[in-house]
């Protein structure tokens, strides 16, 4: 897999700087960034493929404004295949201009979003105007996904509990997993991310698949307690 | 069929597919009236993902042994069928699809279903799911049935497109995307509020569904800030 062999390349396990080349890799663009978003908390750039992009992440949370910032806020993702097309100017002025000069013609912003769960944004940008083929964007959206699972991998590092499998498949038995998610919120009294994080963690520690532990938390088979580490539930027999 | 309510139930529809449009409320709206209208005992609506595994975005029951039903469907089932060939799959007895759909079929037939149909949801070229609705009693279905049945599965596609992206995008994986993540955040609202009231799943969603609508909005969105805890919503006790 793509995202795969740019971490080979680096020599590294897989990161979300491996997504961001990958993506530049497979789409019409120049280049890609990420930036981690909150609502609550300061944004952030995490990375970037090059000079242009990382430009670009700078812009968007000094300004406040542009693509990035609106898909984050609205949830869906903005693109721009022509930074100077007439109506656009009014809405981001300042950004465009900028984004311009550093040499950005075309910028596509998706959130990295899971319902509720949304840690950041991808940005990707074309010196020309360029427009996305409905497959290129299924792509796009597919390398969002991908980043999305990662960054929240990465705060299962910081709280040295095991990662799940960023790869794993999340899509056939979706529901119960996002329930769960909504249900760990409650019975361990944090947020929908760290939710989401601790379900997986825990599913990875006692090596089983997601599915069927989210299905066993919905079920109510399965608790989980707050002042606990990832191996310490009430579990039925 | 009951001609008064079908027209009745088209001009409902076609009511709220104008007005302030709610995707996952109209989808509830249409599978309930699949039941009240068209000889069925239960609906859902699957919709494909990107990467082609279906995914409920509406039923007429949120319990999750329903849910379970449609989820099977992804490895086994009328609509991966249906889903795969764009054709109706129409089973007048499960009980005789043993062999067909080993799991599916038993795990229907054990939620007192006997008989199944799965319409496709088409647009142009392509498939992008299924409409499901299952009866208790086995037996064939009226024809002109399953001609609204169709008939009501394109309705369901169609509203998919009217969903009001940041740019009105008639991008089909851009609506469908928004469609997935709406439901995403149900599920989670539906999580966090049965844990915390002590209902059920069911009563989760009707719950949610009751404070949209009283309010003017979308149900998407006030899942979301019900998970984000970022307003005080009176009524779902927080």
């Amino acid at each position: 897999m793509l995202v795969a062999e740019q971490a080979a390349r680096r020599g590294v396990r897989v990161g979300v700087v491996d997504v961001c080349t990958a993506a530049v890799a497979a789409l019409p663009v120049g280049g890609a960034g990420l930036s981690a978003m909150s609502r609550t908390a300061r944004s952030h750039p995490l990375c970037s493929t090059d000079n242009i992009s990382e430009q670009l992440e700078e812009l968007q949370l000094t300004l406040g404004e542009g693509p990035c910032v609106d898909a984050f806020l609205q949830g869906s993702a903005v693109l721009t295949p022509d930074l100077l097309a007439r109506e656009l100017q009014d809405r981001w002025m300042v950004f465009a201009e900028a984004a311009l000069e550093a040499g950005a013609r075309s910028v596509f912003a998706l959130p990295l979003q899971m319902g509720a769960i949304s840690p950041g944004v991808l940005d990707l940008y074309a010196r020309v105007p360029v427009r996305l083929t409905a497959e290129e964007l299924a792509d796009a959206l597919a390398f969002a996904d991908l980043a999305t699972l990662m960054l929240l991998d990465a705060r299962i590092d910081e709280t040295g509990r095991p990662r799940g499998d960023p790869a794993e498949d999340l899509g056939a038995y979706r529901a119960e997993i996002d329930q769960a998610a909504g249900i760990l919120t409650v019975q361990l009294g944090i947020g929908i991310d760290e939710a989401f994080v601790r379900l997986r963690a825990h599913a990875y520690a006692q090596g089983r698949r997601l599915a069927p532990v989210a299905a066993d938390v919905v079920a109510r088979r399965l608790r989980l307690s707050p002042d606990a580490g990832p191996d310490h539930s009430d579990e039925e027999p | 069929m009951d001609q008064q309510l079908l027209a009745k139930t088209f001009v409902e529809l076609a009511d709220n597919l104008v007005a302030d449009f709610d995707l996952i409320d109209f989808l509830r709206l249409l599978t309930d009236r699949c039941v009240s209208m068209l000889d069925a005992s239960a609906a859902g609506v699957l919709l494909a993902d990107r990467d082609g595994k279906l995914r409920v975005m509406a039923a007429s029951d949120e319990q999750v042994r329903l849910l379970e039903l449609f989820q099977l469907q992804n490895d086994e089932g009328p609509c991966l069928e249906c889903f795969r060939t764009g054709a109706p799959v129409i089973v007048h007895d499960l009980t005789r699809e043993i062999d067909r759909w080993p799991r599916f079929a038993t795990a229907a037939h054990r939620s007192g279903f006997g008989a199944v149909q799965a319409l496709p949801m088409r647009l142009r070229d392509e498939t992008v799911g299924a409409l499901n609705l299952f009866r208790a009693a086995p037996g064939p279905f009226d024809p002109p049935a399953t001609l609204v049945a169709q008939a009501l599965a394109d309705v369901a596609t169609i509203s998919l497109l009217q969903q009001r992206t940041a740019h009105r995008s008639t991008v089909l994986n851009e609506q469908l995307q928004t469609a997935l993540n709406s439901r995403v955040l149900i599920e989670q609202a539906k999580g966090k509020l049965a844990e915390r009231q002590g209902i059920d799943m069911e009563q989760a969603f009707s719950a949610l569904r009751a404070y949209a609508r009283s309010h003017n909005r979308r149900l998407a969105d006030v899942a979301r800030a019900f998970v984000d805890d970022t307003e005080s919503l009176a009524g779902l006790g927080s």
